[in-house]
Parts: structure tokens; sequence; C-alpha cells
């Protein structure tokens, strides 16, 4: 049989994203059910209260991590090495300690997870994890990221796209940020509230430097690629890139605002926070003036209404971010509930929605086998159900938190509280949507990527990356 | 953009930028802080003899940080009273002034928080609770405040249906069927963290605002005693400290020139003896003012006084061989041990404090002993 040059490449990394998808999947799935117990004790304070190991604080934190570290790590992984290859020309190279970084990956993670769980919990915003686990986490991550620019180094064509300006960044961001934090925090740790400041920098910059960048890539990779149509003002784009890199690192300290910390440091967050209008503005441009010039196939196109729904859910937050980061706003809600708005909206609005687009374009290739239309809908519908349920929650619930928070003469516990409780009760039910819609697509994935699961028992000499993965 | 390495240097060096402003900037302006006095002289100097603050936090306290993060209460906790201009916190009662940076320069980790759904415990320490109450609401907030969402924690707990030493009583079924608890380890470092939780000094950098209604109580800490089995872990102390507290059982312990002879009456168990000499562990005495500490370790003490209510009329003849001997230093390590054995945790004594104090009454003759009365009305 002859293989066109994409078939070749997406052979060469069919294992090595196959497993880290349905890492991905899972740690998906173990988040989703922490987040519903999380949110379940918020409206029923019995709710497992009696076991050490699962008590809110615990709970709440293994959660953001499972999410962030579990199923943000792994779908990076997979869908980078994806691109980067795709857009290299050039087969994956290194699969072996690819998978074999994976595996330590995962094990890190999930022995930091028991960690937490079982009370050596980290003071340190997304450096929860025990301190012991962060070597084994930085290796086998500089590892994987290398591959991928060992990938991108041996392309045929010599000029960079804004896809790979993103993701590659990206991949860069994310252990410089730790090295920044790890030094500060625990090797050289610095007194006072001053950890708190760094603390708060690594933990908001995590998402805005890795998170953020590498889901813009994958739209600026894919809005093309679907629709077939250049991206719409694309000279902007390097703007948008350079001021993501210039004032991203500044914006994310705002929420020390009146705190113990000297002022200037939250001032200049509030700048910057105002300025990232411009980055938001390009990226908007870009994407929607490409894609809306054809609604249609927005529509009937899954991945790509997946990824719509990420870049509209970028823009839209990011403004009302950038509304909540003035000070008169601020001082309302800084220390409310909306501050999961602002962690829900960009890991699940915009990162994940985007991530799932890429994932459902991506398998069919790299496989070879194409996921129902069936199940691919009500994923999308039951997510976007779901996401806007959670967000929405969040948003007037934490308005409401804010603005009562501020009348000193109410009762903390039967006023304050009490009138958000309702808002706590619907993300619970957001949490079973989206709970459900992602069992569903973890069950599809699986199914395109293992077809067989026990295949291995008949023919032993089958592949090694699906047992570590079962 | 298309040569990795110099693509590389560009992002990177865009992230330094930041990194050089809030980590070597910042560090520069306010990393290195140290404790200071409430006023300052008008050169900038501090007071001699004045009292410093912040004041390190008790060994057990410290243990409680730790008890604190790894059970996730920052995740609804912040411990940060705003500005004024940024908020309403001071006026809701949690505290008697913004937080400043110095606050927080003992703090091994840092727990402000950026999440209120609970009320901010910067000031927990100064709100008017027992520490039994603390116990009842770690145990179970809603048998207090029957709307409460803060997570109950009935692993910290031994639950008994009859009174036994250390037993808390719970409030809710008095009536009928009484229960009782008995705090673990972990349970009684975490109140011991709350309950030293206080910002209530002033610095040069912020005093305190000044309220109409008195929305804030003063309490002097509770009265309630503690349960016994404190372990001042020393090795996780900060080691001026432990060694502090080393070297003032070494003191208490002591039978010879330089030591203290304390352990002889109030026993090596700080319980005393009933009817003759008083208790210091959970003392309302050892773990209050430490002026009438002072006092008490430099002249001694007689006639009636009453410790955590139960009335003792004995005397107490200077400390140390010769009686009155004890230095500055000693008399700071003696006290700050107390203070932090048997369950006890309060602030440290420092030898400047003592040296205050002992210049202040320098024309007292040496052995003439203070009374409870005398002691009061100071
Ligand atoms: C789900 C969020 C949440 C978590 C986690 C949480 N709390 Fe609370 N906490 C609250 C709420 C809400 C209140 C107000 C109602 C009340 O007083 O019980 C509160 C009140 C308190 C109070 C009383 C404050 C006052 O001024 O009356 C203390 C003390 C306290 N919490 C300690 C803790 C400790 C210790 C932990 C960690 C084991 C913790 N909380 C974890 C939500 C939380
Ligand atoms: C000779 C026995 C004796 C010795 C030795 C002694 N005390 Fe006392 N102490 C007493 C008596 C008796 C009282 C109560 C005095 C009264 O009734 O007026 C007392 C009261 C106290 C009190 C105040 C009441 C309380 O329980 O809180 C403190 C504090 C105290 N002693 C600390 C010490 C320290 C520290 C030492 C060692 C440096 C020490 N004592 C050595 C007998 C002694």
């Amino acid at each position: 049989m002859k293989f066109t040059a994409e078939q070749i490449i997406d052979k060469s990394a069919k294992w090595v994203i196959s497993f880290f998808i349905a890492s991905a999947g899972l740690w998906l799935l173990a988040a989703a059910l922490l987040a519903y117990c999380a949110a379940a004790k918020l409206t029923d304070p019995f709710f497992l209260s009696t076991f050490e190991f699962f008590t809110y604080g615990k709970v709440k934190i293994a959660q953001a991590n499972a999410f962030v570290y579990g199923w943000g790590g792994n779908s990076i992984f997979a869908v980078s090495i994806w691109i980067i290859a795709r857009l290299a020309q050039a087969e994956l190279r290194g699969r072996f300690l690819l998978i074999a970084s994976g595996i330590i990956w995962n094990v890190g993670i999930t022995l930091g997870l028991l960690g937490i769980l079982d009370g050596h919990m980290n003071a340190h915003e997304m450096l929860e994890m025990p301190r012991e686990i962060w070597p084994l986490l930085f290796i086998s991550y500089s590892v994987i990221a290398s591959f991928i620019i060992v990938t991108h180094r041996s392309r045929s064509k010599h000029e960079t796209i804004a896809p790979q300006w993103f993701i590659l960044a990206s991949l860069l961001w994310f252990p410089a940020l730790f090295i920044i934090a790890w030094n500060g925090l625990e090797i050289n740790p610095a007194r006072g509230t001053l950890q708190a400041v760094l603390s708060m920098w690594f933990g908001q910059s995590l998402i805005w430097l890795w998170l953020t960048p590498f889901a813009l890539g994958v739209a600026y990779y894919l809005i093309p690629a679907i629709t077939g149509r250049p991206i719409d003002k694309y000279y902007l784009a390097i703007f948008g890139f350079w001021c993501i890199a210039l004032l991203a690192p500044w914006s994310v300290v705002h929420h020390l605002e009146g705190g113990p910390v000297p002022m200037w440091i939250p001032a200049i967050g509030t700048v910057m926070s105002i300025a990232m209008i411009f980055p938001i503005a390009v990226a908007s441009t870009n994407f929607h003036a490409t894609a809306f010039k054809d609604i249609d196939i927005v529509w009937n196109n899954l991945p790509l209404r997946f990824v719509i729904f990420g870049t509209l859910s970028y823009t839209i937050s990011s403004y009302i971010g950038v509304v909540f980061s003035l000070p008169a706003v601020a001082k309302l809600t800084q220390f409310s509930i909306i501050n999961e708005f602002h962690f829900n909206q960009r890991v699940y609005g915009f990162f994940s929605m985007i991530v799932f687009g890429a994932v459902y374009h991506m398998l069919p290739r790299v496989t070879g086998k194409d996921i129902p239309v069936g199940a691919k809908s009500f994923h999308f519908w039951t997510s976007a159900l779901g996401v806007l349920m959670l967000l929405l929650a969040y948003l007037i619930g934490g308005l409401t938190h804010g603005v009562l928070a501020q009348q000193p003469s109410l009762d903390w516990a039967s006023s304050v509280i009490a009138s958000i409780r309702p808002y706590f009760l619907i993300t619970q039910i957001a949490f079973v949507i989206l709970g459900l819609s992602q069992l569903v697509f973890v069950i599809n994935i699986w199914k395109v990527l293992f077809p067989n699961p026990f295949q291995f028992l008949n023919n032993s000499s089958n592949d090694s990356a699906k047992n570590a993965v079962a | 953009m298309n040569n990795i390495f110099k693509f590389s240097i560009g992002i990177l060096s865009a992230l330094a930028f930041a990194w050089l402003a809030f980590v070597i900037g910042a560090r520069k302006q306010f990393g290195d802080l140290e404790p200071t006095s409430s006023f300052l002289e008008d050169n900038g100097s501090i007071p001699e003899g004045a009292e410093l603050f912040p004041k390190q936090l008790a060994g057990i306290a410290q243990q409680g940080a730790k008890e604190y993060i790894s059970l996730g209460c920052t995740t609804c906790h912040t411990q940060q009273v705003r500005l004024e201009d940024s908020g309403f916190d001071v006026e809701r009662g949690w505290g008697k002034r913004p937080s400043v940076a110095r606050d927080y320069i003992f703090h091994e980790d840092i727990t402000i928080g950026n999440t209120r759904v609970g009320p901010d415990l910067a000031n927990i320490g100064l709100r008017s609770y027992s520490k039994e109450w603390l116990h009842q609401h770690l145990f179970e907030p809603q048998s207090l405040i029957s709307e409460s969402i803060c997570p109950p924690s009935p692993f910290l707990y031994e639950e008994k249906d009859f009174d036994t030493n250390n037993a808390i009583k719970l409030t809710e079924d008095q009536i009928d069927k009484p229960r009782f608890i008995v705090p673990s380890l972990k349970a009684n470092r975490i109140v011991s963290y709350l309950a030293s939780l206080k910002q209530d000094y002033e610095l040069p950098e912020m005093s305190f605002i000044q309220q109409d209604e008195e929305l804030i109580e003063t309490s002097e800490l509770s009265t309630v005693s503690v349960s016994e089995n404190s372990d001042s872990n020393l090795s996780e102390l900060p080691t001026w400290l432990a060694s502090q507290i080393a070297s003032g059982k070494e003191i208490y312990m002591k039978a010879a020139p330089g030591g203290g002879l304390c352990f002889t009456c109030h026993q090596p168990t700080g319980l005393g003896l009933p009817g003759q000499f008083p208790p210091l562990a959970g003392s309302d005495w050892v773990l209050g003012d430490k002026e009438r500490l002072i006092k008490i370790s430099m002249h001694g003490l007689m006639g009636e006084i009453e410790v955590n209510g139960v009335k003792y009329n004995n005397v107490m003849a200077p400390p140390g061989i010769p009686p009155g001997s004890l230095t500055d230093q000693q008399i700071a390590d003696v006290l700050t041990y107390i203070r932090n054995d048997w369950g006890n945790s309060a602030s440290s004594v420092s030898p400047a404090e003592v040296a205050n104090i002992r210049s202040k009454v320098k024309d007292r003759a040496p052995m003439q002993m203070w009374t409870s009365a005398e002691l009061k009305s100071n």
C-alpha cells in the first residue's frame, strides 16, 4: 500500500498520541468526579465529611490539579505533537522516550494527587502537589517538550506560522515559570507575603502562558485547516502574540488589590490587564472574521463548532475579565466566587472546548476510524449547556457574593453565604451534566483508540503502550 | 521567529521582565522586613526597650499552620484585612486595622488566600471565641451555626458519650444525651494556631482604625484549659525558639545555681498541687499578660490569687538560687517554656522585654513579693 506524506507522519505519531489522549481522557473523568464531589460538599457540608482524605479543601485542590496537569498536560502533549509534526512535515522523533516520559508524568501526577489527599499539600497555588513529585514532573516534561522541539527543527520549510509560535511558546513558558516559582518558593524561599505574590503569579501565569497560548495556537491551526480559508488579517497575529508575551506575565497579579503587598504590584496588574484588550481583540478578529465568512461550515463541522465555541468564550470572558480588573469592580468581586468563573471559563469554556475540537479533528486522521456523529453532537450540546450553566452560576453568584460581602451589617453565614447557596446547587447540576458529557467523550475516544481492548490477550505481541494505559 | 533559539530567547526575555519586577524588585523592596516597635522615634529608630512586633508564632501554632494548609482551609478562608478604600473588612469586624506585609514575616507558609467563602481569619484569635468554641466549630460548624458550609472535621476528634479528662461537651445535644469529643493532637494544633492569629498591635506603617461601635472585642486569651497531649516537637520550630524553649525547660527543672526550681512546686507536669501550688498548664496567668509573669519571676508572689477561677493563698519566694537571681535571659527562657509546654501556646518572651520591665521596677526592694491585687492594678 502507498501512503501519503501526511499518513506517514500520522502513523509515526499514532501510539504516542493515543497514549496521551487516552490518559488525558481518564484524567478528565477523574477531575469531573472530584469536581462533582466538591460541589456537592458545598450544597451539603456533610456529604462524605467523615473521611479525612476527602475533606472539601483537599478535593477542591486535587480537582484543579487533575484538571490542569492531568487533562491539560496530556492533551497539550498529544495535540502539540500532532500539529507540530504535521506543520513540520516531519516524522515524530523519540517515540519510545516520549511514551516513557509520558508514563512518568502520569505516575507523578497520580502520586501527587494521592499526596494531596493524604495531607501533604503545599501552600502554593497550582504547586500544591508534594515537593518530591516536582523533579519527576519537570524532567518528564522537559523530555517531552524537547522531542517536540526536535521534531519542529527537522521541518522541511524554514518559515514558521502562528500556530507554531503559540504552541512552542507555551511549551517553553511552562518550564520557565516553574523554575522561577520553584526557585523563589522552595530553593531560595522568599519571606512573608512576597511568597504569596510569587505563588499567585505562578498559578495565574500557568493559565495565561501555558493553557491559553496553546489553545490559541490550536485555533490558529484548525480554523484555516477546516474552513480552507487563510486567517483574515493574518499580519495582526504576530502583534497579538508579542502582546501576550509581554503583557500577560504582568497582568495576573491584580487579585492582590488592597492586600498586604506594596501597592504597585496590584496597580501594575490592573494596568496590564486593561492593555490585554489588544491581544484579545487581535485573536478575536483573526478567528471570527475567518470563520464567520461561512457560518454553515461552523454549524455543520463539529470540530470547528467546538473550536469556535472556545474562541467566542475566550473573547467574551476575557473582556469580562478586563472589566473585573478595574479597581472599582475588583473591590467588589476580588474574593468572591467570581474567581471560579475566571478559572472555569479558561479551562472549560476555552481550553477544553478547543481541545475537544482538536481531538475530534485529529483522531480520525491518526487512527483511520471515525467517531459516531450522534455521540459527538451529544457531547457538544451537553458540554455547551454545562459550561454555560457553570459560568453563569459563578458569574451571577460571584457578583451577588461580592456585593453582599461589602455590606458589613449582613451576617456572613445566614445572609451572604445563604444567598449564594442556590448558585452552588446550579454548579452541582452543571457538573453532573459535564460529567456525563465527558464520559461520552472518553468512551468515544477510547473506543476509537482501542477498538478491541482485549486483543492483547490473544495477541500478546501487541503494543506495550496499551498496557501502560490500561 | 523562524530560528527556535532566537525565538526562545525572545519569549523568555519577555518573561524575564516580569520576573525582574516581581521577584528581584519586590524582594529588594520588602523581602527583608524586620520586626519593629509600634511607634518610632523622630529619627526613625526604634525606641529603646520597646516591644517589637510582629512576634513569632508559638511552636504549636506553627505546626497548626501546616495542618491548616494540608486540610485546604485556604480554599475558602483569606487571612488579610484589606485597606480601607478596597473594602469593608475592618467595618465587618475582621480586624482592628488593615494587614500589612510586615505582619507575615514570621509565617513560614503564607496563607493569605484569595477566596472568601468563609470569613477572613487574619484576626480570628481576637474574636471572643474560647478554645472550646473553636474545637466545637472545627468538629462540626453546623452545631454552632446551622447554615454554615464550613466543612466538619469529625476525623480530628474522638467521640465519647461520657465526660473524660480533656473532653469538650458538644452544645447541640446538651439536654438529653450529652456527647463529648476529645481533640486529637492535630485538632489542638489547629485550634492553637487559630487562637494565635491576631494583628492586635500597631506598626509604624499602619495604626488601628477608629470605629464608632465597638465591633471588635479584644478578648483576653480564653481561660479554657486545653488538652494535655501537647507535643512541643522541637525539631519543627525555628531553631532560636526551639533553643529558648529547651533552655527554659532546663531552668524549670534545675535545682542548682542558675536554675529556677519551679518544678518542685508546680510539678514537672505543670499541673501544680491542688490547694497549694497553682497550675501553669492552661493557666490564665501564664497565657496572659507577660509583664505580670516577668514581675512574678523577678520578685515572687504572695497572698490570695485566683487561677482559672480557683483561689490559692500561699507564697512563692522570688525564684532562683539565691532567690531573685534569675537573669533577663533566664527569665525570658523559662517563661517562653511555660507558655509553650503542656498544651500551652502563647508568644515567646524576649530578654529585651524582661530588661524593659526590670528597669520599670528598679526601685522595688529585691525581696518584696508582688500580690495578685497589685499586679492586676497595674
Ligand atoms: C467550603 C469552604 C470552607 C472551608 C474549606 C473552610 N471553611 Fe471555615 N468557614 C466557612 C464558612 C462559610 C464560615 C462561616 C460560617 C461559620 O462560622 O461556620 C466559616 C467559618 C469559620 C470559622 C469561624 C469564623 C468566625 O469568625 O466566626 C472558623 C474558625 C473556620 N471557619 C475555620 C476553618 C478551618 C480551620 C478550616 C479548615 C479545616 C475551614 N474553616 C475550612 C467556609 C469554609
Ligand atoms: C516554692 C514553691 C514555688 C516555686 C519554686 C515556684 N513557684 Fe510559682 N507559685 C508558687 C505559689 C505558691 C504560687 C501562688 C502564689 C499565691 O498564692 O499568691 C505561684 C504562682 C505562680 C504563677 C502565677 C499563677 C499561675 O499558676 O499562673 C506563676 C506564673 C508562677 N508561679 C511561675 C513560676 C515559675 C516560672 C517558677 C520557676 C522560675 C516558679 N513559679 C517557681 C510556688 C512556687
